[in-house]
C-alpha cells in the first residue's frame, strides 16, 4: 500500500466520522435555542425540561465532535504537508480564521453554558446559548469557504509553484460556496428535526411518561425536517449550475466543457487520469434518491392535526426507521463533493499526490489503523451512551440538574469495606 | 509582522500548556486512590474551565497554519510520532472527562478514568517530546523535508517528556489546592508540595541531558537565553513550593503556570531567529521569517486577529471570573 493511499482513507474515515457529529451538532444547537428562548419568554417549564433533555442529548454528541474536528485539524499538517506547503498561504487562512473566529468562541460558550444552569442570571445563560449557535454557524461557514476553495481555487496567483492570496473576497464570493454552504446547513437542520422526531416518536411508541413533552418535540422535529428537506433539494438543485460550471469533470469527463479541461491538464501537467472515480457519481445518484424520500415528511405534517400521527402509531413507526436516512444522505454527499474533486486536493492546481507527506507508509498505516480504531471505538460508544441517554427520557436529565443539598456526606465511601 | 505572529503563536501555544496543562495534571491526579468522590470532586473543579482550555491548543494550530504554513507542514509531519501520541492523548482526554459521568455505574466510570491519566500522560510527554524535538534539531533536507522519525528517540526527548509529565502534575495538584473545598485543598495541597521536588529533579535532568547533547548545544543559537530560561523555571517551581507552605495557592498557580509557559519561551528564544535547525545541512535550516506566510495572508489575519483578541481574552476572563472560588456541595456537577 502506497502513502497517498493510506492518507487518503485516513482523511476519508475521520471526515466521515467528524461529520455524522457535526450535522447533529449544528442541526440540535438550532433548536436548543429555540427552545430555550421559548422557556426564557414564557417561563413555561416545559420548555426548560425540553432544553434539558435535548441539551443534554447535543452534548454528549458534541464530544465526539471536538474529538475528531482536532484530528481533522492536525491532519493537515501531519498527512498532507504539501498542501501547506504550496497552498497554505491561501487555504491556512480561512482555517485560522474558523479556529479563532468560531470554535475558540464556541467551546467557551458552551463551557460556562453547561454549568452556568442555576449560577448565572436566566439572560446571560441564554445570550450563551445563542452565543454557541452563531459560533458553531459561522465555523461551518469558514470551513465551507476553505472547502470551497479547494473545489473552485479563486483569489491566488501561484510565484516560484507557490500560491500567495491576492483577493480574499473571490474566496467569500466563489461560486463553489454560497449554494454549498446552504445546502449543508439545511442538510444540518434536517438531520438536528429528524432525530428529535425519531427520538420523541420511539418515547410515544413505548407510550413512556411525558407524553406531552415528546408531543412537542416530535411536532417540533417533523416540521423542522420538512422545511429543512424542501431547502435541502433547493440548495442541492441550485449547485448543478455553478458546479457544473467550475468543476465540469465532476460527475464524469465526457462533456464538451470537461474533455477540454482534461486536454488543458494534459499539456499543463501532462498525461494521466483526470477523472474522478465513479464513486463520486453515485455516491451523487443515491443521495438525490434518499433527498426525494425524505420530502415524504412532507405526507405527515397534516397527521399533526388532532395529533394522527401518534394515534395512527404507524406513522411514528415510519419516522424512527428513517432516521438513518438523512445520515446516510449526507455521507453520500461528501463523498461526491470530495471523490468528485479527485485527482486533485485544489482542483487543476494541485494534484492530491503533491500534497501528501512524505511519511514512510508503515508509519502512514500505523497511522491510519490507530486512529480510525480509537475514533471508531469512540464514535460507537459515544452512539451508544447517546441512545441510552435518548431512552432514559427527560425525568431527571444531569444537565441543569440543580446543586445537591448540602447534606450530602462528603466521604460517603466507607473506610473498610 | 513575522515576529509578531510568531510571539502570538507562541503566546497561545504556552497559553493551551498553562491552561490545559492543569487539566492534564488533575487527569494524572485521578490516579491518587482518593475514591469516586474524590475523583468526581476534582473534575467539578476543573468542569467550568476543561472546554475552554482545550481550544487554545485548536487556536494555536490555526495560527499555525494560517500563518506558517511551511512550518505547519514540516513540524507535525517530521516529528509525527511524538504530534500523533500527544494527539492521542488529548483526544483520550477529552472524551474521557466530558463522557466519564454519563454512564451510572462507578465501575464503568473508574474505566473511563483510567483512560483520562493514560490520556493526559500520552499529551504531556508528547508535547514535551515535541518541544525537545525543536530544541534538538530535526534532520531537515535541502528539498526542505525532514528525513524519518527516528530523530525523535534521543534521551533529551525522553527526559523532556518526562519533566513535562511532572510539570503538568504540580500544575494540576496546585488547581486544585486553589479550586478545591478547603479541606481538601489541604490534602491535595501537600501532595503538590511533594511533587515539586520531582518536578525539580526531571527538569534539572533534562536540563544536563540537554546541556550535554551535541545536537541541542548545535541547534541552540543563544546559549546564554537557553541557560537562563532553565534556571528560572526551577525558580518558579521553588516559588511555587513556597507559596505552598505558605498557603497561598493562587500564587503557586501563577507559578506552576509560568512553569509551563517558560519551555515554549526557552525554545523559541533559544532558536531564533531559526524555527527549525537542521542537524544534517545548515543551509536547509527554516527561519522564522522564511516559514511564515506571504504578506497579503498575514496583513489579512492580522486585521482578523486585531480586534478579536480582546473578545476571545475577554470571554475566557468571563469563565474565570463567574467560575472563581473553591467548589462546595453546591457546584454544578456534570462531569
Amino acid at each position: 500500500m502506497d502513502t497517498l493511499l493510506l492518507a487518503r482513507l485516513q482523511f476519508a474515515t475521520t471526515t466521515s466520522i467528524h461529520f455524522l457529529f457535526v450535522v447533529v451538532t449544528l442541526g440540535l444547537v438550532t433548536l436548543l435555542v429555540g427552545m430555550q428562548t421559548a422557556w426564557v419568554l414564557t417561563g413555561n417549564p416545559k420548555w426548560e425540561r425540553l432544553t434539558r433533555y435535548w441539551g443534554q442529548l447535543y452534548v454528549i454528541n458534541y464530544v465526539l465532535g471536538i474529538a475528531t474536528g482536532i484530528v481533522m485539524e492536525f491532519q493537515f499538517g501531519l498527512n498532507w504537508s504539501g498542501l501547506s506547503r504550496y497552498v497554505g498561504n491561501v487555504f491556512g487562512a480561512p482555517l485560522a480564521i474558523e479556529t479563532l473566529v468560531a470554535f475558540f468562541l464556541e467551546s467557551t460558550f458552551l463551557g460556562m453554558w453547561i454549568f452556568g444552569w442555576h449560577r448565572l442570571g436566566k439572560g446571560v445563560h441564554l445570550a450563551l446559548l445563542w452565543g454557541v449557535a452563531i459560533t458553531a454557524y459561522a465555523s461551518a461557514f469558514w470551513i465551507m469557504v476553505a472547502n470551497s476553495w479547494l473545489q473552485n481555487p479563486v483569489g491566488y496567483e501561484v510565484r516560484d509553484g507557490i500560491a500567495h492570496l491576492t483577493d480574499f473576497g473571490a474566496l467569500l464570493t466563489n461560486p463553489s460556496l454560497g449554494m454549498a454552504f446552504g445546502h449543508v446547513v439545511s442538510a444540518a437542520l434536517l438531520v438536528g428535526g429528524m432525530l428529535m422526531a425519531a427520538v420523541s416518536a420511539g418515547h410515544l411508541i413505548r407510550r413512556t411518561p411525558d407524553f406531552a413533552l415528546f408531543r412537542t418535540s416530535l411536532r417540533i422535529g417533523l416540521v423542522t425536517a420538512a422545511l429543512a428537506i424542501t431547502m435541502v433539494q433547493g440548495f442541492g438543485f441550485a449547485q448543478f449550475g455553478p458546479v457544473g460550471s467550475v468543476q465540469p469533470t465532476k460527475f464524469g469527463g465526457d462533456g464538451p466543457e470537461s474533455q477540454a479541461l482534461i486536454a488543458e491538464w494534459t499539456t499543463r501537467f501532462g498525461p494521466g487520469d483526470y477523472t474522478p472515480p465513479a464513486l463520486a457519481s453515485v455516491g451523487l445518484g443515491f443521495m438525490v434518491l434518499i433527498g426525494f424520500t425524505l420530502g415524504c415528511v412532507w405526507l405527515l405534517l397534516p397527521l399533526l392535526f388532532r395529533d394522527w400521527v401518534i394515534r395512527l402509531r404507524f406513522p411514528l413507526w415510519l419516522i424512527v426507521l428513517g432516521l438513518p436516512l438523512p445520515f446516510i444522505a449526507v455521507i453520500l454527499g461528501w463523498i461526491s463533493r470530495e471523490v468528485g474533486r479527485q485527482p486533485w486536493v485544489a482542483y487543476g492546481l494541485l494534484p492530491t499526490e503533491q500534497a501528501v507527506s512524505p511519511v514512510s507508509a508503515p508509519l502512514m498505516l500505523a497511522s491510519l489503523i490507530g486512529f480510525s480504531l480509537l475514533l471508531g471505538t469512540l464514535a460507537v460508544t459515544n452512539w451508544v451512551l447517546l441512545a441510552r441517554h435518548a431512552r432514559r427520557g427527560a425525568a431527571d436529565p444531569a444537565l441543569g440538574r440543580p446543586p445537591a443539598p448540602p447534606t450530602e456526606p462528603a466521604h460517603p465511601e466507607p473506610a473498610l469495606l | 509582522m513575522d515576529l509578531a505572529w510568531y510571539a502570538l503563536l507562541g503566546l497561545f501555544f504556552a497559553s493551551y500548556l498553562v491552561l490545559a496543562g492543569y487539566d492534564y495534571g488533575v487527569g494524572l491526579l485521578l490516579a491518587r486512590g482518593v475514591g469516586p468522590a474524590g475523583r468526581r470532586e476534582a473534575l467539578t473543579a476543573l468542569g467550568p474551565f476543561f472546554l475552554g482550555n482545550e481550544v487554545w491548543l485548536v487556536a494555536a494550530v490555526g495560527i499555525l497554519f494560517g500563518a506558517f504554513p511551511l512550518l505547519e507542514g514540516e513540524l507535525l509531519a517530521g516529528c509525527y510520532p511524538a504530534v500523533a501520541g500527544a494527539l492521542v492523548g488529548v483526544i483520550l482526554v477529552t472524551v474521557g472527562v466530558q463522557l466519564r459521568s454519563r454512564p451510572d455505574d462507578e465501575r464503568v466510570r473508574a474505566r473511563w478514568d483510567r483512560v483520562v491519566v493514560v490520556g493526559s500522560a500520552l499529551a504531556a510527554l508528547g508535547w514535551g517530546v515535541l518541544l525537545a524535538a525543536l530544541l534538538q534539531g530535526v534532520p531537515l533536507q535541502a528539498d526542505g523535508h525532514v528525513a524519518g522519525e527516528t530523530h525523535l528517540a534521543t534521551p533529551f526527548a525522553a527526559a523532556a517528556g518526562l519533566a513535562m509529565v511532572t510539570l503538568v502534575a504540580v500544575h494540576g495538584a496546585t488547581f486544585l489546592t486553589v479550586r478545591l473545598s478547603a479541606e481538601a485543598a489541604a490534602v491535595v495541597g501537600r501532595t503538590a508540595r511533594r511533587l515539586v521536588p520531582v518536578a525539580l529533579t526531571a527538569v534539572a535532568l533534562a536540563t544536563v541531558v540537554g546541556l550535554l547533547s551535541a545536537r541541542v548545544r548545535d541547534a541552540v543559537q543563544r546559549p546564554a537565553v537557553a541557560v537562563l530560561l532553565p534556571v528560572l523555571l526551577v525558580a518558579a517551581l521553588l516559588a511555587a513550593r513556597a507559596a505552598l507552605a505558605r498557603r497561598r495557592p493562587g500564587w503557586a498557580l501563577v507559578a506552576t503556570g509560568a512553569a509551563l509557559a517558560l519551555p515554549v519561551l526557552l525554545v523559541g528564544a533559544a532558536l531564533w531567529p531559526y524555527v527549525l535547525v537542521s542537524t544534517t545541512d545548515p543551509d536547509a535550516s527554516l527561519r522564522v521569517a522564511d516559514a511564515a506566510a506571504s504578506a497579503p495572508t498575514l496583513r489579512l489575519l492580522g486585521w482578523v486577529a486585531l480586534p478579536l483578541l480582546p473578545a476571545l481574552l475577554g470571554f475566557q476572563a468571563m469563565c474565570w471570573w463567574v467560575f472563581r472560588g473553591r467548589t462546595d456541595g453546591r457546584a454544578p456537577v456534570y462531569w
